[in-house]
């Protein structure tokens, strides 16, 4: 149902982008963006021209457009959307017998 | 402390570019037995040249490696960066290097000419005080280094006397 979609609560994004500017710039901005209430970025792999980030953001109802815009403004790319939490309340992966 | 080491980079060579240059001017055409005046004028057209061509150089030697570099990480993110952050960084530190290396190159260039300024001038004034600044910036270099403050300003101190000796041997005004 468009224009009624449920809120995203929680975003998990893996991320491409230059060496500068830094996770620190890219936390600072991410976090001032609207109804974000916490971010987590985390280095896991250094290039020689960029490095890989995964990012956590929390909120109340994170607009995906924004946080893809302050991502790209800064140089980085989505390479995939690793994790979703949308609706009333944060629903938590479960795990089945395939991970165990 | 905050500091950015390209900007040492363009302080120096922009400071050593205009105080030896215009060093070299002024020896030049002091031999000649001129007026103050006509000193000042070659002295100070010599800096203000000197001054807009090293800005122009830092210019286009920044905007040449600059730019290849954010072309190489373009490649690398498979994407283009342009009205970006990242592009308007790179644009800032162009600007700022142009800007610093020729401001420092025109200050630089006022210390041999500023006992001409103030009517007091004769090229052994020039080449003491220059001598000086030079040994300021060579105390600046062993910061920026974090090696030994005296052997940079020895190195300093000493590359300018051989310009000064080579530009009085030289004797280019007569």
């Amino acid at each position: 149902m468009i224009g009624n979609m449920a809120q995203i609560k929680r975003l998990v994004l893996d991320v491409l982008k230059p060496h500068e500017p830094t996770i620190i710039q890219l936390a600072h901005d991410l976090g001032d963006v609207d109804n974000v209430d916490g971010v987590n970025l985390s280095l896991y792999e250094v290039d020689q021209q960029t490095e890989n980030v995964k990012i956590t953001i929390e909120g109340s109802d994170i607009s995906y457009n924004l946080v893809e815009h302050v991502i790209e403004n800064l140089g980085g790319v989505v390479h995939s959307v690793d994790e979703i939490a949308a609706g009333k309340k944060i629903v938590e992966e479960e795990e089945t017998l395939h991970d165990r | 402390m905050n500091f950015n080491i390209e900007e040492g980079r363009y302080i120096i060579l922009g400071s050593v570019d205009g105080l030896l240059a215009t060093l070299g001017i002024i020896i030049g055409v002091s031999i000649g037995n001129v007026g103050n005046s006509i000193v000042v004028g070659a002295a100070l057209g010599g800096a203000i040249a000197l001054a807009m061509t090293n800005s122009l150089g830092a210019y286009l030697a920044e905007s040449a490696v600059e730019y290849g570099k954010l072309t190489v990480t373009e490649k690398s993110l498979l994407r283009k960066l342009e009205n970006t952050y990242v592009e308007s960084l790179t644009r800032k530190k162009i600007m700022r290097d142009s800007a610093t290396h020729g401001v420092s190159s025109f200050i630089g260039s006022l210390v041999p000419i500023s006992p001409y300024l103030l009517s007091t001038g004769s090229p052994i004034i020039s080449i003491g005080l220059s001598l000086i600044a030079l040994a300021l910036l060579g105390f600046y270099s062993g910061f920026i280094s974090k090696r030994n403050y005296i052997i940079s300003i020895i190195k300093m101190v000493g590359l300018g006397m051989i310009i000064v000796i080579m530009v009085n041997v030289l004797k280019l005004g007569r």
